[in-house]
């Protein structure tokens, strides 16, 4: 089955949606380690609920909801060699978290994500659906490093770790391949920006007729300019609406001609915005770019929203597209 | 000179305490037991800290949630905000809102210092945080003058201090701000100068307050934190060219602390190694008292690598007292 993209202003999502119960169940038999048929079978029932939701609002290049992850590093160090979880760190008041250590050398042995996308695919109704990695600094600067002692080394055999696991998604046909390096926009450093940069050149450099997308979120996101402007990507995708779009102008400034993934939707707040507010975002995006570059998506993944709110965001969010593009035409 | 081994600031919640803290809040135990829990942790963060031989020991600061939150929630004038990042870390503090007035009504970290010079068979060091990253990490909705807001954090700070001068050895004032690589040049000026204006404004002797800066060390930053009129504990592993900066521009004061052990890290640290960094640094460099240290609070690891830690301190002072004799 085949589906026609619109030729402006395409629709999308980052990458989660808000866990079903279904989901929930999984989780805690990954954790377990009760990774047998039921597990599979609660983490695909998941998907398709995630792939539903997308379809009832009307997205149109979807994901598989990231259902199978609890969080988003350590789901990607469970299934590479080379990691371990660490005991238990703080990250903000009594509330700790197991970080990934990286205790040998990372290599990729098996495919982490490329069933999720086969299923998800297969119930898109010829959607393209997006799938997700989590990028090697991100990975890096999120785990503690036992190994290396080395970021760059560790952050070449992270990319090119992940470059495997996005080949076997390519032969599998996934199309729209993000990195998401939400960590990038956290530090000051220019070089760790370059070697974010050398890092998806391993990973995305040499693909063709897929599109290659970077998604960075929250921090200071004007720290990745300029050298993120000769990142080997088609589509560089922030977080906008949070900060007021503030990052429209830095954008203007460097005459950015790449794809944006232009967030519209505050994924922090149960707050529906409504269909005009994300017309007036989408209208802030255009005033810089052409429609046929944006692709419009909420600021970041969703699934710390309930579900109700997720979808009834989606939902505006087409909506103000279609309406945008028809005040275009 | 003397020679001092210690942490920066905080020890990781050993497991028991953090449970200890889930069930006080969830109200499953009461006051009195959560307390008797909370002190038998605290002996066993001071207990280690002897046993692997450090002789600067802090408390661990084990009931802070975050460097700012003891006093967000004592001083008068200010409620809590917001989670926010924690410079680069994956750690968040929680924003400090100036609502009114910031009023020191009473000592708010006396107790737990006084635990820790009663249950101490060595140097005690206390933790304050400094006034400018004080400044920098709340958000004012009160004053709208820079300067008067930051008068009354100078008087509420400076009676905290004074409230702790009989009973640590070391007071410590945490200024990561005064490094942050992306300060302007005249913030960072100012920074200084209200650091400076808190060491005029205490009665405390100058030889036993230090001003901890981390996260960072740059040569812009170091040149003007030499003028800070006190000690000063720089951050040795963040930057790779930290012990060059040191090296080039010198230090001469009484009080030096070198954090030479990354605390943000567990890649293994031969003591050896850092032995030798310090000796050579010891070329360049003079204080009246030099401490060894972990180049920030030990917050970012989990507590089993902390306590590893420990053992590396522990392991470098007696190589550098073997080394000195």
């Amino acid at each position: 089955m085949s589906y026609e993209l619109p030729k402006t202003l395409v629709t999308t999502v980052v990458g989660s949606y808000p866990y079903f119960p279904e989901a929930l169940k999984a989780l805690q038999l990954r954790k377990r380690g009760e990774r047998g048929r039921e597990y599979e079978e609660l983490v695909r029932r998941a998907i398709a609920r995630a792939v539903e939701d997308y379809l009832s609002a009307g997205v149109d290049v979807v994901s598989d909801g990231e259902q199978r992850r609890e969080d988003m590093a350590v789901f990607f160090a469970e299934e590479l060699r080379g990691f371990r979880l660490s005991g238990l760190v703080r990250i903000f008041d009594n509330v700790y978290y197991r970080r990934p250590v990286i205790a040998d050398r990372v290599e990729w042995d098996h495919e982490i994500i490329v069933e999720d996308f086969r299923y998800a695919a297969r119930l898109s109704k010829g959607r393209p659906v997006k799938v997700t990695l989590t990028g090697p600094y991100t990975m890096y600067t999120w785990s503690l490093d036992r190994y290396y002692g080395d970021m760059r080394k560790a952050m070449l055999d992270l990319a090119e770790a992940l470059s495997r696991e996005i080949k076997a998604l390519v032969e599998a046909g996934a199309r729209y391949i993000q990195v998401d390096e939400p960590a990038l926009s956290t530090r000051p450093r220019k070089e760790d920006v370059i070697l974010a940069g050398e890092a998806l050149g391993i990973m995305v450099g040499k693909l063709s007729n897929v599109k290659r997308i970077m998604h960075v979120c929250y921090g200071k996101l004007e720290r990745l300019f300029p050298e993120v402007l000769d990142f080997p990507i088609d589509q560089l995708d922030l977080e906008m609406k949070n900060s007021n779009y503030a990052l429209l102008e830095l954008l203007k400034e460097y005459s950015f001609d790449k794809e944006l993934g232009l967030g519209v939707i505050d994924v922090h707040s149960e707050r529906v915005e409504s269909v005009d507010e994300i017309m007036e975002g989408i209208g802030l995006g255009l005033e810089i770019l052409p429609p046929e570059k944006i692709y419009v998506k909420p600021d970041c993944g969703l699934k710390r929203l309930s579900r109700e709110t997720a979808l009834a965001k989606l939902r505006n969010m087409v909506e103000a597209a279609r309406r945008a593009r028809e005040e275009l035409a | 000179m003397r020679l001092y081994a210690g942490i920066c600031g905080s020890f990781p919640r050993p497991p028991e305490l953090r449970r200890a803290i889930n069930e006080f809040r969830e109200g499953k135990i009461d006051r009195v037991e959560f307390e008797e829990r909370y002190k038998a942790s605290f002996k066993r963060v001071v207990r280690l800290q002897e046993d692997n031989g450090l002789n600067l020991l802090t408390s661990g600061l084990l009931l802070w949630d975050d460097l700012l939150r003891p006093f967000a929630e004592n001083l008068g004038g200010i409620r809590l905000g917001r989670l926010l990042r924690f410079f680069d870390n994956n750690f968040y503090y929680r924003c400090p809102v100036i609502v009114d007035q910031i009023r020191w009504t009473r000592p708010i970290t006396l107790d737990e210092v006084r635990g820790l010079s009663e249950a101490a068979s060595r140097a005690v060091k206390a933790v304050v945080p400094g006034p400018y990253t004080f400044l920098k990490l709340s958000e004012d909705r009160f004053y709208g003058s820079k300067d008067k807001l930051a008068d009354d954090v100078v008087q509420a700070l400076r009676q905290e201090i004074e409230s702790l001068s009989d009973l640590a050895d070391f007071i410590q004032l945490d200024e990561p701000s005064l490094v942050d690589p992306e300060l302007g040049e005249d913030d960072r000026r100012w920074g200084v100068e209200l650091v400076n204006a808190l060491l005029e404004a205490v009665g405390v002797s100058r030889d036993k307050l230090l001003i901890a800066t981390y996260f960072n060390l740059d040569s812009r930053s170091y040149s003007i934190l030499l003028e800070v009129r006190a000690g000063l504990h720089l951050d040795l592993s963040s930057t790779k060219n930290a012990d060059h900066i040191l090296m080039e521009e010198g230090y001469s004061g009484d009080l030096l602390s070198l954090g030479v052990i990354d605390s943000r890290s567990i890649f293994p640290e031969d003591p050896g190694d850092i032995a030798g960094r310090v000796e050579k640094l010891l070329e360049k460099v003079s204080a009246k008292a030099l401490a060894i240290s972990t180049s920030s609070w030990l917050d970012y690891i989990p507590f089993e690598d902390a306590v590893e830690k420990l053992k590396t301190l522990g392991e470098v002072l007696r190589r550098l007292e073997a080394g000195s004799r």
